[in-house]
Formats: C-alpha cells, sequence, structure tokens
C-alpha cells in the first residue's frame, strides 16, 4: 500500500519530508488522507517513525514524498532527529482546539530551524478545522461517506457521526489570526485543515512542492546517481494536486 | 524537563546478574528469615529421574526461596525451582566419596544432584538447603502451591500425574488430598488469554497445533512443569518450532520467569487496580489514545472485551510504575501478549519485560532502546562490516528500521504469526535473540541493501522482505525439501547458527561500553532543548545559558528536586488550553548549591594545606541573604524556581553598572516593595553585606559596613518629618524609613561600597564551565573494579583525613578562607579611593565575569589575594588555586591515580581484541536437507525444522561420570 516504484516521469524529485507535532492532534491522519485519501479510525500504531511516500505533480516535473510520521509522544521526542534530519521539508501539525498544542508546535518549528536541515521548507498546519465548523451540506461529498468509523484525530465524537448542525462541540482554542501572525513571523507555510474532511490536505503539499528547490536538488540527484531522472512522457495518473477536487481521482495516484 | 535519573545508573552486582539469569524475581520479601539464610551455590552433576536425560554437571545455587542449577555452559540445562514445589529431600546411600541427594518436586519429578565439591561444603550447602525449606514451610508457601499450579494450563494438559506428589508428604506439611473431582473444576481454572475466544493468529493446521501439543505434553510430564519446569535441550527445540497457542502464555511466562512474580504476589494485580480505580494521569490518557491502535486487526481488539482488558493491564503498570508511566509500543507488546495470556499474567510479564529484559527501553528517556540501537550497530559493523561501511557511506541510518523492531520485539513490523515465534525465543533464550534475528535480517537481504540509496530505500527493502517471510527461501531450487524452506526458517537457522557468536556476556559488555556515550548524548541533548525552550535568554549568550544549566543540573544531581508536576489546575485555565506542562522546578535547598556554583559568596572554601596535598574544601553556604535571593527570582510565587527564573535572575544582577546595582541591592532588600527600606531591613541588608564580605582580609570590609549603618541611620533620622518640637518622629522599626536616593547616597559615600557594586557584586558571579560530572564508572574490567571501590567519596574524605592529621603532626596543617570579593589582599588600611580602581578595571570587570574562558577573573583574583598566603610554601601556591578550581570537585591529581575514563578505555580496547567474528564469510546454508514434509501426523518431523541448528550440547562429562550419575537414580536413600 505504499511505495511507488514505478517509472518516473520526465523530471522526477524525491523530497523527504517529515511530520511533528504533539501526540494526536492527527500527523497520522494528514498523511493518511493525502496518500490513500482515506479516513481510518485506528491505524497501524506509530513506533518511531512510520514511512509512507506519494507523488505529487507539478507543472513540468513530478515531486516524490517521502513522508516520515513521527511518534508525537514526549518521550519520543529525542529520536526525531534521526528523522528529520536531511528532511527538506517539514509538516508541524497542531490541533486547534488545543492550545497547547501550538506551543508544542511552536518549539517544533525552533528545533527545525536550528538543527534541521538550514533550508528545510516548514508548513505549520493547524488540523481539526472540522470540529469547530458547523457541518453545512458536506463541502466534500467523498468526505462523509467514508468517515463513519470513529475518529481518531476528531476525538472529541468517537464513534459518532458528525454532530448536528450549527453547534460544534469543541471550542477553537487557537484562533486563526494567532496562527497565522506567528507563522508570518517565524516564515511558515500556514495552513488550516482537516485530515477528516480533506480540507485543504492536498493544497498544504501542493504548496510545499512549489517552494522546494527543485532545481537544485536535480542539479545535485544528476550528478549523484544518473538513473534517478527517467524520461517517460505522460504521467497522466498524478494528477492529485489538482486544486479543485481532491476527491475522486487522488485515489489511484500513489497507492501502489 | 531535565531530568539526573541516568545519574544514578548502577551496574548489577555478580550477585544481581546470576539472579537475572534465573530470572529469580529481585527480593522484595519481607519475611526477615528468608533474608537470614545465605545464598550458597555448589558443583554437582544433575540427572533426570528416569534416565532418559544424560547427566549434566553445573552448579547447583540456593538463592531463597529459589534452588537453581545452570549446565557447564550455561545453557543446555537450567532450571529455577521455587523451594515451596520441593516435596522432599533424600541424601542417597552411594558408594563412598560420592555425597548426593534424591530432590521430589511438586510434580512427582525426581532427580538426583551429586554434590561434586569437598564434603565440609556439601555439608554446610544442605544444611543451608534444610534452613530455607524449613522457613518456606513456615511462611505456608508449600500450600500455595496447590492453588497455585491450577491456574496453569500444563495442568489441564498433564491430569492427575501429580498423584505420587501428593501422596509423598514433606515433614510437618499439611496435604489436603482432595484430588477427587478436582479434575472437572481445572477446565477453566488455568488462566488464558484473549485467543481462546477470539481465535489465535495463524492457521492451527498449519502451524501443527496438535502436534506440538503432544510433543510438550510428553515434555512437561517427563520434566515437570510451570512451576518446577527443568530445562533440557529438547525445551529449547520445541521451542525453536514454535509454540503452540494455546500452551504459548504458560510457557513465555515460565521461561521468562514472570510466573514467579505472579506466584509471589498473588492478588497485587487486583488489588493495584483497587486501589487507583478512577485515577488520571498523563500516562493514563496516552493509553487511551493508543487503545484502539493497538493490533486493531486482531479480532479481540474490535471487542469491549479486549479493549477493557488492555486498558486494565496499561494502566495497572503505570499505577505500579508511575516514573515510566506509558510508553508507546507497551500497548503493542501488552495487546500481543493478552492473546495468550491472563490480564495478571500479561501484567507480570509486563513489568518483566520493563524492568529486566528490556531494561530502559520504554523510560521517559529512552535511554535503554538508544543504548541496545548503539549496541546493534556496533555488532553490525562488527559481524557485517560491508553493510555497515556501505550504510555510512551513503549515510542510511540502521536505526530508523531497527528501533521498531527492538521496541516491539518486531511484532510492529512482520506478520504476527512470525513475530511470536521469535518472541518464544526471546523469552526462551534471552535478549540476544533480538540482536541475532536482526543481523541475520542484514545478512539475508545483503545484495539489496548494498543497493540502497537512503533510509526511504532501506525501509522499503525491510518492509517487503517481512511481507513474503511466508514465501519459499529456495524457490528456484531443485530439490522439493529445499523449496519447501521458508524465509522465515532461513532466518531462524542463520540468527541462530550463524550469529550464535552474540551472547548475553557480549551484549551486556557492549552495553557498559555505550553506556556513557549515551548518557552524555541524552544529557546534551536535553540541555539543549532546555536551552531552546527558554522564552528569553535574557542579555546572555547561548554558551552562557549552557553554563548556567550546567550549575543547575550539577546541583539537581546533588539535591535532586521533587518530581516536577503540572501547577495546579486553578478555575480560570481548566479549558482555556493554556495548560502548562510539567515543568522541573528546584526548592530552595536545590537553589543553594546551584548558586553556590555560581556565586563566590555562596560557597565556603577553605584551602587546605597539611604539607602533603593542598585542596579546596568547599561547603555551601547558608545565610537568610541566599534564601531571599530564591524568594526574589520567584516572581511567580511557587516557592521554586524553573530554569528561566535562574535566568532572568542571573540577567537581572550580572548586567548591572553602579546605579542598577545599588537598585537592585535596596530591591532585594524591601521586601514590601513599597519603595523605602525600615529600619530591619536596613539592619538585615547590612547582615547581608557582612555575609557577602565574611572572608575578606583585614577589617576594612567590616568597618565599611559599620560606617554604612551609622551613616543610614544618621541620613535616615535627619530625613524623618520633624515634630513640633523639632525632634524626628519616632517610628517602629518595621515603617518605611531609608527610600532609594538616600540609600544611594549612603553606599557612594564609603569607597569600599562604591566598588562593591560598581564592579565586585558583578564579578561575584562566574559563569564558568564545570568540570565534567563524572560518570558512574563502568565496570569492564578487574583494574575498573579497584578503582571504583578506592574512588568513593567516603574513600576521598577518609584520605584528606589521614593527610590533614600528617599535616598536623608535622606542624604544616593550615586552612584558609578563600575571600569571595578578593580585591583587598593584604592586611594594610585601604588607601585612598582614588587609587582603588583604575579605569580599565572598571570596564572590564562585569564583562569579564561572565566570560566563559574561567581563567581571567579566578586568576585575577587569586593574583590579587596572593599576597594572603604569604606562608612558607606560598610561592607557587597561587597558581594552583586558580586551576583547582576547576578540579576541586573531581579527585585532587596528587590523590587521584590514573583517571577512570583512560581505564576504562584501555579495558575496551582490550575487549576489541578479544573476540574474533568469522560470520560474513558464512556460507549459505547447504544443509537444506532438512525434512519439512507436509506429512502432519508424524509429530517428530515438527523437529526437523530446529535439527539444523541445534549445536551439540556438551554435558560436560566423561562417559565414567555419566555412569556414576545414572546409578545414583536406584541407590537408597540414608536410612
Amino acid at each position: 500500500m505504499t511505495d511507488s516504484a514505478v517509472a518516473s516521469t520526465e523530471r522526477s524529485v524525491q523530497v523527504k519530508l517529515v511530520l511533528l507535532g504533539e501526540a494526536a492532534v492527527g500527523k497520522s491522519s494528514v498523511v493518511l488522507r493525502f496518500v490513500s485519501d482515506e479516513f481510518q479510525a485506528n491505524k497501524e500504531p506509530t513506533i518511531g517513525a512510520a514511512f509512507l511516500t506519494q507523488k505529487c505533480r507539478l507543472d513540468d516535473h513530478v515531486l516524490r514524498y517521502e513522508i516520515w510520521d513521527t511518534a508525537g509522544q514526549e518521550r519520543f521526542h529525542s529520536l526525531a532527529p534521526m528523522y528529520y534530519r536531511n528532511a527538506q521539508a517539514a509538516v508541524v501539525v497542531y490541533d486547534i482546539t488545543k492550545a497547547a498544542s501550538l506551543q508544542k508546535a511552536k518549539s517544533w518549528v525552533k528545533e527545525l530551524q536550528r538543527q534541521a536541515n538550514p533550508k528545510i521548507v516548514i508548513a505549520l498546519a493547524g488540523n481539526k478545522v472540522d470540529l469547530v465548523q458547523p457541518s453545512t451540506s458536506s463541502p466534500d461529498a467523498n468526505a462523509s461517506s467514508e468517515d463513519d468509523g470513529e475518529a481518531d484525530d476528531a476525538t472529541a465524537t468517537p464513534g459518532e457521526t458528525p454532530s448536528p448542525e450549527g453547534e460544534p462541540e469543541t471550542p477553537r482554542q487557537v484562533p486563526r489570526e494567532e496562527a497565522q501572525a506567528y507563522a508570518t513571523e517565524a516564515g511558515l507555510l500556514f495552513f488550516e485543515t482537516s485530515a477528516k474532511t480533506g480540507e485543504n490536505i492536498v493544497e498544504l503539499f501542493t504548496e510545499i512542492a512549489k517552494k522546494i528547490p527543485v532545481e537544485e536538488i536535480l542539479s545535485k540527484a544528476t550528478s549523484n546517481r544518473s538513473g534517478a531522472a527517467g524520461s517517460r512522457a505522460g504521467g497522466a495518473r498524478q494528477d492529485n494536486v489538482n486544486l479543485e477536487d481532491n476527491g475522486a481521482k487522488s485515489k489511484d495516484a500513489c497507492n501502489c | 524537563m531535565i531530568s539526573t535519573s541516568l545519574r544514578h545508573f548502577r551496574e548489577p552486582t555478580k550477585d544481581e546478574q546470576t539472579q537475572l539469569f534465573f530470572s529469580i524475581p529481585s527480593s522484595t520479601l519481607t519475611d526477615s528469615k528468608l533474608h537470614d539464610i545465605e545464598k550458597v551455590d555448589i558443583n554437582s552433576v544433575l540427572t533426570l529421574g528416569d534416565g532418559e536425560e544424560e547427566p549434566y554437571a553445573g552448579k547447583l545455587y540456593i538463592m531463597p526461596p529459589y534452588l537453581s542449577f545452570a549446565s557447564l555452559d550455561r545453557k543446555s540445562v537450567r532450571f529455577t525451582i521455587p523451594l515451596a514445589t520441593i516435596r522432599r529431600v533424600e541424601r542417597l546411600n552411594a558408594r563412598a566419596g560420592i555425597y548426593a541427594l534424591s530432590i521430589s518436586t511438586w510434580h512427582g519429578l525426581r532427580f538426583v544432584v551429586q554434590l561434586t565439591s569437598l564434603r565440609p561444603t556439601a555439608d554446610a550447602f544442605c544444611a543451608v538447603l534444610r534452613d530455607a525449606l524449613k522457613v518456606e514451610l513456615q511462611r505456608g508457601q508449600m500450600k500455595a502451591v496447590k492453588a497455585f499450579v491450577k491456574t496453569c494450563y500444563s495442568e489441564a494438559l498433564v491430569p492427575s500425574s501429580s498423584n505420587v506428589a501428593d501422596n509423598e508428604r514433606e515433614d510437618g506439611s499439611l496435604i489436603i488430598t482432595e484430588e477427587k473431582g478436582g479434575d472437572q473444576m481445572q477446565e477453566r481454572s488455568y488462566h488464558g488469554g484473549l485467543g481462546l475466544k477470539f481465535k489465535f493468529p495463524g492457521d492451527p493446521k498449519k502451524l501443527r497445533e496438535a502436534s506440538k501439543i503432544k510433543l510438550w505434553t510428553t515434555y512437561l510430564r517427563a520434566h515437570g512443569r510451570n512451576l518446577t519446569l527443568l530445562r533440557y535441550p529438547q525445551c529449547t527445540r520445541l521451542v525453536q518450532v514454535g509454540l503452540p497457542n494455546r500452551l504459548r502464555g504458560e510457557i513465555w511466562e515460565t521461561l521468562s520467569g514472570s510466573v514467579f512474580l505472579r506466584f509471589s504476589n498473588p492478588g497485587y494485580y487486583d488489588r493495584l487496580l483497587e486501589e487507583n480505580k478512577g485515577k488520571t494521569s498523563t500516562s493514563t490518557e496516552d493509553i487511551e489514545k493508543d487503545l484502539h491502535r493497538s493490533l486493531p486487526e486482531y479480532a479481540g481488539y474490535q471487542s469491549d472485551e479486549g479493549i477493557s482488558a488492555l486498558r486494565r493491564v496499561l494502566q495497572a503498570y503505570s499505577f505500579k510504575n508511575p516514573e515510566l508511566g506509558y510508553c508507546q509500543a507497551m500497548n503493542i507488546l501488552a495487546a500481543a501478549i493478552l492473546i495468550y495470556m491472563s490480564e495478571e499474567q500479561t501484567f507480570w510479564l509486563l513489568e518483566l519485560l520493563c524492568d529486566k529484559l528490556l531494561p530502559g527501553y520504554y523510560a521517559p528517556s529512552m535511554h535503554g532502546t538508544l543504548l541496545d540501537q548503539r549496541v546493534f550497530e556496533s555488532l553490525v559493523a562488527r559481524c557485517l562490516p560491508m553493510i555497515h561501511d556501505y550504510f555510512e557511506s551513503v549515510d542510511v541510518q540502521l536505526s530508523v528500521a531497527s528501533l521498531p523492531w527492538f521496541l516491539s520485539l518486531y511484532i510492529n513490523s512482520m506478520p504476527m504469526v512470525f513475530a511470536f515465534r521469535i518472541v518464544d525465543c526471546f523469552f526462551c533464550m534471552g535478549p540476544k535473540v533480538l540482536f541475532q534475528i536482526g543481523l541475520a535480517i542484514l545478512k539475508i537481504n545483503g545484495e539489496k541493501l548494498l543497493q540502497v540509496q537512503d533510509d526511504g530505500g532501506f525501509l522499503n527493502v525491510m518492509r517487503e522482505y517481512f511481507a513474503t517471510l511466508d514465501q519459499s527461501a529456495h524457490p528456484n531450487s531443485s530439490d522439493p525439501r529445499s523449496r519447501a524452506i521458508t524465509r522465515f526458517q532461513e532466518l531462524l537457522l542463520i540468527s541462530f547458527r550463524e550469529f550464535s557468536v552474540i551472547t548475553d556476556e557480549m551484549i551486556i559488555n557492549e552495553r557498559k561500553r555505550f553506556r556513557n556515550e549515551i548518557i552524555h548524548n541524552i544529557e546534551s541533548f536535553s540541555k539543549r532543548a532546555s536551552v531552546r525552550n527558554l522564552k528569553s535568554l535574557g542579555r546572555f549568550t547561548k554558551e552562557h545559558v549552557g553554563l548556567i544549566y550546567d550549575a543547575l543540573y550539577k546541583a539537581m544531581c546533588i539535591v535532586p528536586p521533587p518530581p516536577a508536576v503540572a501547577p495546579p489546575p486553578s478555575l480560570f485555565t481548566t479549558n482555556d488550553g493554556h495548560e502548562e506542562k510539567p515543568e522541573t522546578r528546584i526548592e530552595l535547598r536545590t537553589f543553594r548549591y546551584f548558586l553556590s556554583e555560581i556565586a563566590t559568596w555562596a560557597r565556603d572554601e577553605k584551602i587546605v594545606l597539611n604539607g602533603l596535598t593542598r585542596r579546596i574544601d568547599r561547603e555551601v553556604a547558608e545565610h537568610e541573604f541566599i534564601d531571599r535571593l530564591f524568594y526574589f527570582w520567584d516572581t511567580s510565587c511557587r516557592g521554586a524556581l524553573s530554569f528561566q527564573d535562574l535566568v532572568f535572575g542571573l540577567d537581572g544582577v550580572m548586567f548591572n553598572d553602579l546605579m542598577d546595582n545599588i537598585e537592585w541591592f535596596f530591591n532585594l532588600h524591601d521586601k514590601d516593595k513599597d519603595g523605602n527600606l525600615t529600619k530591619d531591613e536596613v539592619l538585615t541588608l547590612s547582615e547581608s553585606l557582612l555575609f557577602i564580605f565574611r572572608f575578606e582580609i583585614g577589617d576594612a570590609y567590616l568597618g565599611a559596613v559599620s560606617r554604612f549603618m551609622s551613616n543610614a541611620f544618621e541620613y535616615g533620622d535627619a530625613l524623618l518629618p520633624q515634630s513640633e518640637d523639632g525632634s524626628p518622629v519616632e517610628i517602629g522599626s518595621n515603617q518605611p524609613y531609608l527610600n532609594l536616593a538616600t540609600f544611594r547616597m549612603v553606599v557612594l559615600a564609603d569607597e569600599i561600597l562604591e566598588a562593591f557594586f560598581e564592579t565586585d557584586l558583578v564579578a561575584s558571579f562566574r559563569l564558568q564551565p564545570l568540570p565534567e560530572l563524572e560518570l558512574p564508572v563502568a565496570n569492564t574490567g578487574l583494574l575498573s573494579d579497584i578503582w571504583s571501590t578506592i574512588a568513593t567519596d567516603s574513600n576521598k574524605k577518609i584520605f584528606n583525613m589521614f593527610t590533614d592529621e600528617i599535616g598536623k603532626t608535622i606542624g604544616k596543617h593550615q586552612v584558609i578562607h578563600r575571600p569571595s570579593i578578593g580585591r583587598i589582599t593584604t592586611l594594610q588600611e585601604p588607601k585612598a579611593r582614588e587609587s582603588l580602581l583604575t579605569p580599565s578595571m572598571r570596564s572590564s570587570a562585569s564583562k569579564s565575569s561572565i566570560q566563559s574562558d574561567s581563567s581571567s577573573p579566578t586568576k585575577s583574583a587569586t593574583d590579587r589575594s596572593s599576597p594572603l598566603v604569604a606562608t612558607p610554601s606560598s610561592s607557587t601556591l597561587s597558581i594552583d588555586m586558580a586551576a583547582l578550581t576547576l578540579k576541586d570537585v573531581a579527585v585532587p591529581e596528587e590523590t587521584g591515580g590514573i583517571p577512570p575514563m583512560q581505564m576504562v578505555h584501555a579495558v575496551n580496547a582490550a575487549l576489541m581484541e578479544r573476540t574474533p567474528f568469522a560470520i560474513d564469510d558464512a556460507k549459505e546454508d547447504e544443509d537444506s536437507d532438512e525434512d519439512t514434509d507436509e506429512d502432519v501426523d508424524d509429530d517428530d518431523e515438527v523437529m526437523d525444522e530446529v535439527d539444523a541448528f541445534l549445536e551439540a550440547h556438551d554435558s560436560g562429562l566423561t562417559e565414567e561420570d555419566k555412569k556414576v550419575a545414572n546409578d545414583l537414580l536406584n541407590a537408597e536413600p540414608v536410612k
């Protein structure tokens, strides 16, 4: 369900991306939504870090994400450098219904900025927006059909269908503006996301992809190993970075 | 969070290592009688009663309340049985010169031990055995056995064969015989796991469950079971072919020794849960998050029953060991074990895993995990150098794959049926199995691994391999039997045959080798994190803050702070999400040590000269002034200071100029912060000054303080409002009296005080690199053993006392207090004030005090103080003092001998040369003639799988010895 050993398209770049954040903010769910467009309640547990891959197609090249989804429990913190070293991108996730998780996210950002690859592209993701939005007629048809299993990341309503209209059960604790201001100040990409509905997930990874210094990596990679950037036209399947519909098409994008 | 717990690590003693080997629980016994009985061991030859097994030479141990045996090779034959299961011990009437005992256990098993040591040793051994048995009988443990064994599945498997034992009576023991009818009851009295209800993973037919059960039944009948199991080579073979599901839990419990924990703590698990009912903690919250992520594909964990059991077991463990609490991966382990074991059994096995088998793996720092990853890496470097070197060249980290292997005993990495077979071997053969399997995995995949380009590629190779473990290892072989060997079988073969060089001793030694490195890494990581997580560094650089951290850390090692707790919830912070994380905060006692590392006046330093050695004895000063500073810095009024508080506190004084300092000192003593000192506070302030100046030479400072007091009261009185008759109004001693402006004026009127506030106060705070804290010395050899016995603190004290005495006798003993300021260095009156401060000193002093290069302030201080030590031996002393300040926690050079670390390195170097490995050139398994025929009915064929990788078991006896031993089986007891 993971690796895509398919021949690469015209220009393919491999990008190492690491997910960090407090326990239970929904890191694994964000990845799962991006990689297989699923929202699952019970996933394989993350010990150390889970490793997944997904492709992301931009205008003139394909980006192959190697995603390291790290364990969130505090005591695994000292293992994190093992996973974020050499990473070209990082997604730091917090839970908009838990202010403390933003604090933790800030400390991760600080650590990354000081200890990780100096050119690392960092995105801040405030997850679980679905919990504070009155569930209007579901904006994403695909979402509601899939998440009848209990919400591991939407922990407020375990085993329930989305709460009735208008009354978010969990109050938002991190105002969007506050997080946005912080992100701007720290030079981060910023999105509020929902792994449950899929909101902004693909956008998140696409924006990161756009900021990756692809040319630099390509020149490095080609000098190192020749076979990496094969040429095969018509990678028609990898169009999941289509901003309009992240639903149906992305299914076959990557879980080969 | 700052933790010093790693500092308290202690290598196990020899006794503890033996106990660990025999899975004997650490004694928590309250029964002092048992404590009085010494531990003894004796050379002996073990012969099993029915003569089926060969006699084995080895050693017999009494470690109350257990009797243990291990053959000479420490692996062929061994047992640990509670003394309470021994029903009869008889001295055998044998040939002259032979001293033999016949021992019968609860399960009717009889074995003979021939004590081959000298007669008096054997007599002494028997006496201890007799005493120990008596104590056990009095404790009522003999009776407990009967009820306990009924909880074991093997009793149902091998029914009613214990009649023999029941009929024989230990003298005085009361055995109530009500065995009849009990057989039916036993049906449900044994403990079992979720598998009994939700099915066990794997296809029972494919797993040849029936054959395995039959083989085990035979083995257990002849060799005892549960509490009385004797482990002969066949036992290990049976484990290596995979345990039958229904028996798996019990055998895990028996082989690991967790059964002894359960046996000696009846009812503990239930009580623990009962006593902690409804309690919540960070651990219980973390547990909740993971309950549904623990082997979710197993049917039992899709039911409430399974989830509840998992919750209870994990919570119970976190209650038992709150310091460890809960670590992700424990959920996987517990979930896996619960399939085969009852909650209570699982609880004790988890305890054993966390405490003994995987030490430090799940601790908050996870130091055990990091350590074993380092050990594994070093083993890969030695056994598979090509892979190791290649990984280094492409910057691939072994741990990205191997960390979860170790942390979850492979359960999270490969299909469960295979992982459980590794777990079988792990409990039977010990932690080395994890390393052996890991090495074999890498070796088998060597070719592919030599092509990976990065961590991701490495993981993909591993993932692919684990997904195909059930496939043929030699799909293209022409030999059908060779084709039938699965990749998993191949893995076990290579693990245990080619990597049999990996022994428990080697693992233990490697851990010793790398422990300090790991501790150092963890500590510097948490130091960096602590510094990084400060809200503000103040005006300090990162290096300075690092030095403050070092001082704090050292103080915490000496006076550990109370456990970090989250602040008590207040009404307003319950749900706004601003709840704070638990944070390390130090109390006053620790603060005093901290400050003594930084402020010169916060310590009493005595320079001791005794003609033989010179040293500086440092003691932590105690004074109201230091306490005052503590509360002054405790801005959030918690009664405890965080790292941040300390940084802010020091920032508040170390960058001050003259005026700032005067104000700072004033505020420090203005308790109600109304901008005025009371008369009492003026007195306290004077006392503070006297405290700081207590070791200065001569009367100058005393004079300055006394002038300060008279001036302060003179000006204070003068400024009081005049009453009608022109005399000052009388005010109480606790009313506002002296304001800052007046205080400033009074201070500036005195040259000594001015100099003090101008530069000396700031300069008395010194951020200097501390000497490396000594880590516990790894006992890697005899030499370091001796070293560690010499180098204890108390011995140093004794040595110092001894040399002091000599010094006194020869009239060279001197004790000099080192001044805190050290400005005045001779016993002369101060000169005119102009000469006291040169412009350059004014500007440099406050900066130099925070230089991490320690030499300049210290040296200048000592230079100035050199006339002070104008004693017979003074000419070189002042320089040495400067050097000594950096070393005074370490052993003074003259007394120390060889530095411990150097010795450790030497021993390690010797260790490295010791074991040659010749694994890389080992051939692919050419003996692929193993029979893996599909004929299920032939029980013996189950065993063929392992025959190939079993080494010959050496009984350590000659044929003649064996005959003697076997003859003993027919010997009559001594009447």
